[in-house]
């Protein structure tokens, strides 16, 4: 289902930290008990920034913050919301979980994923991707899914196309 | 004043101090209860979930390495439910392992293996593809990671984290698909890493200098002291007696070093191999020619030499802080009490820093025996106190020296210009274990010294705590002696000729 | 015996209100009272008076309330916390995200009464990271009761010090397990640790924590205010008080709706939910998240929605998310999910549950891949049975339970997927 454990291609390079990212990450250092508390929001942080976490961010943190890079990597890999890869323009977070997949939920990733075949097929790049997460815990309006951090409710395969669209045209 | 507890364990009662786990206590009652990730020399971690046992009274199994005992508590270790839950266990740990034993070093002393012979013995349910994982990383000087042979008990994290503090392995991803390593691209550094290998319940680190090269059941293991620096770890020497090879040493649990030792120690065994050692005496034939000789008649070229000369004036004792106890009182009560000589040096690195310590086990001081040699000086009378006298032999003015080398090459970078120098000097007795002083052209005189592994005798370590040598392999050259038994011949030869 | 009828509010009193969320509307309809009344009480009243409610854990292990607090070392003079779990993450469940949509405040205030209670002056809000939008109102709500004194060195005059911050996870079922989501907290992977110790004696870096759902956190004011009796009178004998249900599949109404403990199943369905959509049919009821073992419509036939009944039927009450089943749903797909999801989020650390979780899901992939073996489902019972019980923490239980009951009850189905090789 995820593929975030696999080490990042080297041809993306990764995007420098701002000075607000580093301002940020500098609050989270002092903001609880320990610094080490500090490395899941200063990873929310950098992706909420950049877009995605890249192995020279991780080494950031341990060179210029001191957060131990093994801890850093472990965390990483272990929770399923860091991206190590450059994610598309719209990531898409479709449940497929029980109620969701009994209310039609793998039709409409199938159908997403046919959209997305079809700008690769005339090679461009899709602006979504989409992959079954688990129980987003908003099963009263299952199908549920979450493009970029919007939630959307009861989404079938009828007018999945259309909330897509306010975030990119469609392929005709 | 500690408490203790009371408690049953197998119907035996069994008194602990308060705090002991029922794991612990069945260790120091030799009851076995099968487990992977407890180590005692490591924190509980309690992920195999192997050590099940059953606490009367109790409606589920319970972990042995998180149970404390208590007074009262009656704990079995070998019911149905115990032996079914190690069987599952074992069964759950092997599903994706790959079972590639034919080519893993660690058979024959694998926790999986072991228990698959105490408590497995089933068919594998398992009858679909494995999870893969990558193989044969690179993760260290002395290490091979086989990840896929791996069964995440995170033994080596915690060493990581607990012994060498380096943080430097982390168990990345999760579940199935967890992945122990160091950080991609970096490797450990430290020189602890082989006690990885060591604590590795299975085949997943192995040691790159052990790596294809003997089947561990053809080995014979002897437990002796590193003779490495002053700290004296407890070690076990393994070694293969009928063809005269040592393949490596390990860590055994002891006083001064806990459960470890250090990389550096580990190849304590290599000197001792015949292709890196003297393995027959040099001496000088009635002409003069120096040549291989038969430990007894380098004796006698020995001992008539000493019989021509004063002792007092014209000997020389070089000796090295490496040898035992036992040894240097031979060597002073013959030499200093019997034959009064009085020219005793002392032969040390130059430039060591023995107060160095890395915070965990090695010691600047590489010496087995310092200590040990300073009471044999004081015993037999002589000027103690820790210094290096290699260059005072050379403006001595001794016809014959006495030199007994340092043993372990590791511990002294300038061994071989100083043997190179020492074979300069007019009549020099080396009493070795250093191949090279067959090659040196002006060499007068050898004796093959047995090593650490051969002889029985005592090193006194850095805090004056004795360890005892006591089980000797045969000794890998036939000529080899200790300084007591060449100090014994010289006495005979003495005696034979007239000489008391 | 309480009342299992009567639908008092409590942790939905603001339910519709506008503004419902603002610290003004919460204060206007008697907000922070239970606050003040609770800091002219002793600590120890505050604990008695919650167990003497009878409130038990809203997140699904039921564990009584005021005896986790008790357990708190009260001559243990270092620092103390306390810790919502807002978490929600168990398949079926949405109810805690509904607290923060329309009543973050009272959680507040359950969290700094429990703070008092047990000494604890910090206090975190833990929540998934996909509720973006509900961790907003919570950081608002949380900053507008420092605002106004709720929060901070000196509350009200009293002398009591709390602070709040809230933590957010990133993508971990496992992280809803009280330990595991400390484990996060400390900047760690969520991995449950090893008890004993509990929490209330060593949790967050070691020292006595106390994690309550935001459900439970968010009842205390309540009890508070009107007394341990008005809650008991609430509910069932042994389930006293109000639980949020939050009812999926094809009915009418799904949604949260908060309803007395011991509530009748049916009527929840038939008449609050409006029953199943036309031309569907109820095929099977999971009734406390996807951990709980499936009820078939025989077992659900008269059941009562409170901790005993449902454990009585061999299920359990769990989360209260109670997700409907209809007869579109295949008993492989549904098995399959279950059994992906727990493989999916299992942390990893004990042995059985890692290799179980990726066996089961082995197993259940090549049986919907129409490629089932004729002793696969005994053999998952078996892999189920050596599961349960053997762990740190509950998910192993939580994958065994559900795929135990299921091949139980909906063998029949399965069986026919693999002997006809059907792919699902």
């Amino acid at each position: 289902m995820h593929d975030h454990h696999k080490p990042n291609t080297k041809s993306e390079p990764a995007p420098a930290f701002t000075p607000a990212l580093r301002k940020k990450i500098e609050g989270y250092l002092t903001r609880y008990e320990t610094k080490r508390s500090a490395i899941l929001p200063a990873l929310h942080a950098i992706q909420d920034e950049l877009g995605w976490i890249a192995d020279e961010h991780v080494e950031i943190l341990d060179k210029d913050y001191g957060l131990h890079r093994v801890q850093v990597r472990e965390v990483l890999t272990f929770y399923t919301a860091y991206r190590q890869k450059k994610p598309a323009k719209n990531p898409i977070m479709f449940c497929n979980n029980i109620v969701c997949c009994m209310l039609g939920a793998n039709e409409v990733i199938d159908k997403i994923k046919g959209h997305i075949k079809k700008y690769e097929e005339r090679g461009m790049e899709a602006p979504f991707s989409v992959e079954g997460v688990p129980c987003l815990c908003v099963c009263d309006g299952a199908p549920a899914m979450i493009v970029n951090k919007d939630r959307h409710l009861k989404v079938t395969k009828d007018n999945v196309d259309e909330i897509l669209e306010r975030y990119a045209e469609l392929p005709r | 004043m500690s408490e203790t507890v009371t408690f049953k364990l197998n119907g035996k009662d069994v008194t602990v101090p308060k705090g002991t786990t029922v794991m612990e206590a069945a260790r120091r009652e030799k009851v076995e209860i099968p487990h992977f990730c407890w180590h005692p020399g490591l924190s509980v971690a309690g992920v195999c979930r192997f050590c099940m046992v059953k606490v009367e009274g109790r409606p589920k199994l319970e972990i042995a390495c998180n149970l404390q005992a208590t007074d009262g508590m009656d704990v079995k270790t070998s019911t149905d439910d115990t032996k079914a839950a190690h069987k599952w266990a074992l069964e759950f740990h092997l599903i994706n392992h790959p079972l590639d034993c034919p080519i893993c070093d660690q058979a024959g002393e694998c926790g999986l293996q072991d228990y698959y012979m105490s408590v497995g013995k089933y068919h594998s349910q398992m009858t679909r593809p494995k999870v893969l994982k990558p193989k044969t990383l690179d993760v260290g000087k002395d290490l091979v990671l086989d990840t896929e042979r791996c069964i995440l008990c995170s033994r080596c994290v915690r060493f990581e984290e607990e012994v060498t503090k380096t943080g430097a392995l982390g168990i990345f991803d999760r579940g199935d698909r967890a992945i122990v390593g160091t950080y991609p691209g970096t490797k450990i550094e430290h020189s602890y890493q082989t006690n990885l290998v060591d604590i590795c319940p299975v085949g997943a680190f192995t040691s790159r200098d052990f790596r294809f090269k003997q089947r561990v059941w053809f080995l014979k293991d002897k437990p002796a002291t590193c003779p490495g620096c002053s700290t004296g770890c407890s070690v076990d020497v393994f070694g293969k007696p009928e063809t005269r090879t040592y393949y490596r040493v390990k860590p055994r649990q002891g006083e001064a070093n806990g459960h470890w030792m250090c990389d550096k120690g580990r190849d304590t065994y290599k000197h001792l191999n015949q292709e890196n050692r003297l393995r027959t005496a040099l001496a000088s034939d009635a002409k003069g020619k120096v040549s291989e000789a038969t430990f007894a008649d380098a004796i006698a070229d020995l001992g008539s030499r000493l019989a021509a000369v004063n002792p007092a004036q014209d000997v020389a004792l070089l000796v090295s802080a490496q040898h035992t106890s036992e040894e240097y009182k031979s060597l002073f009560d013959f030499f200093v009490r019997e034959l009064g000589v009085k020219k005793v040096y002392q032969w040390r690195e130059p430039g060591e820093k023995t107060d160095a310590f890395d915070g965990l086990l090695l010691r600047g001081d590489h010496n087995a025996n310092t200590r040990g040699l300073q009471d044999a000086l004081k015993e037999a009378g002589l000027p103690g106190g820790v210094k290096n006298e290699f260059d005072a032999v050379a403006t001595s003015g001794a016809k014959i020296v006495i030199a007994v080398t340092p043993e372990i090459p590791w511990t002294f970078p300038s061994l071989e210009r100083q043997l190179d120098s020492l074979s300069e000097l007019g009549f020099v007795s080396f009493w070795s274990v250093a191949g090279s002083l067959t090659t040196r052209k002006k060499v007068k005189h050898a004796l093959p010294l047995k090593g650490f592994a051969e002889k029985k005798g005592t090193f006194v370590n850095h805090a004056g705590k004795a360890a005892k040598l006591e089980h000797p392999f045969p000794c890998t050259v036939k000529d080899g002696r200790d300084v007591t038994e060449i100090v014994a011949a010289l006495k005979q030869w003495r005696q034979n000729h007239g000489r008391h | 015996m309480g009342d299992t009828l009567n639908k008092v509010k409590i942790t939905t009193a603001f339910e519709g209100k506008p503004n419902a969320r603002a610290l003004k509307t919460y204060v206007d309809n008697g907000g922070y009272t239970a606050l003040k009344k609770a800091f002219s009480m002793q600590p120890a009243q505050i604990i008695d008076e919650v167990k003497a409610a009878g409130l038990r854990g809203r997140g699904g292990a039921g564990f009584p309330t005021g005896m986790k607090w008790g357990f708190v070392p009260k001559d243990d003079k270092g620092p103390k916390y306390i810790v919502c779990n807002n978490d929600e993450g168990e398949p079926g469940t949405f109810k805690d995200r509904y607290i923060a949509e329309c009543n973050p405040h009272m959680l507040i205030e359950g969290m700094i009464i429990a703070g008092f209670a047990i000494g604890a002056n910090k206090g975190y809000i833990y929540t998934r990271f996909e509720f973006f939008e509900e961790i907003r109102w919570l950081e608002i709500a949380i900053k507008e009761a420092y605002d106004a004194g709720f929060l901070g060195d000196n509350i009200l005059g009293s002398g009591f010090k709390f602070h709040l911050d809230h933590y957010t996870g990133a993508g971990a079922y496992i992280c809803g397990e009280e330990t595991g989501l400390l484990s996060s907290l400390e900047g760690k992977k969520g991995q449950p640790k090893l008890k004993p110790p509990f929490p209330a004696v060593s949790g967050y870096l070691h020292r006595p924590t106390v994690v309550n759902n935001t459900e439970t956190l968010a009842t205390v004011p309540f009890i508070i205010n009107n007394g341990a009796a008005a809650h008991k009178a609430i509910g069932t004998e042994k389930s006293p008080g109000t639980k949020l249900f939050c009812i999926s599949g094809r009915v009418k109404r799904p949604g949260v709706y908060e309803l007395p403990l011991g509530y009748p199943f049916e009527k929840l369905l038939n008449e609050d939910a409006g029953g199943m959509l036309p031309g569907y049919t109820l095929k099977a009821c999971i009734p406390g998240g996807s951990s709980a073992p499936i009820l078939t419509p025989e077992e659900l036939k008269g059941l009562t929605l409170d901790y005993e009944a449902i454990t009585a039927k061999g299920s359990m009450l769990g989360s209260g998310a109670i997700m409907i089943i209809d007869n579109t749903m295949s008993m492989v797909e549904l098995l399959k999910v279950t059994v992906d999801f727990y493989h999916h989020e299992s942390c990893g650390q004990c042995t059985p549950c890692r290799e179980g979780t990726g066996w089961l899901a082995n197993i259940m992939g090549g049986i919907a891949a129409g490629e089932g073996k004729k002793d696969d489902i005994e053999r998952m019972n078996e892999i189920s049975a050596r599961m349960g019980g053997r762990t740190i923490c509950a998910l192993s239980d939580a994958a065994a339970m559900p795929t135990m009951s299921i091949v139980k009850k909906f063998g029949a189905e399965i069986a026919d997927y693999i002997e006809r090789g059907i792919r699902a």
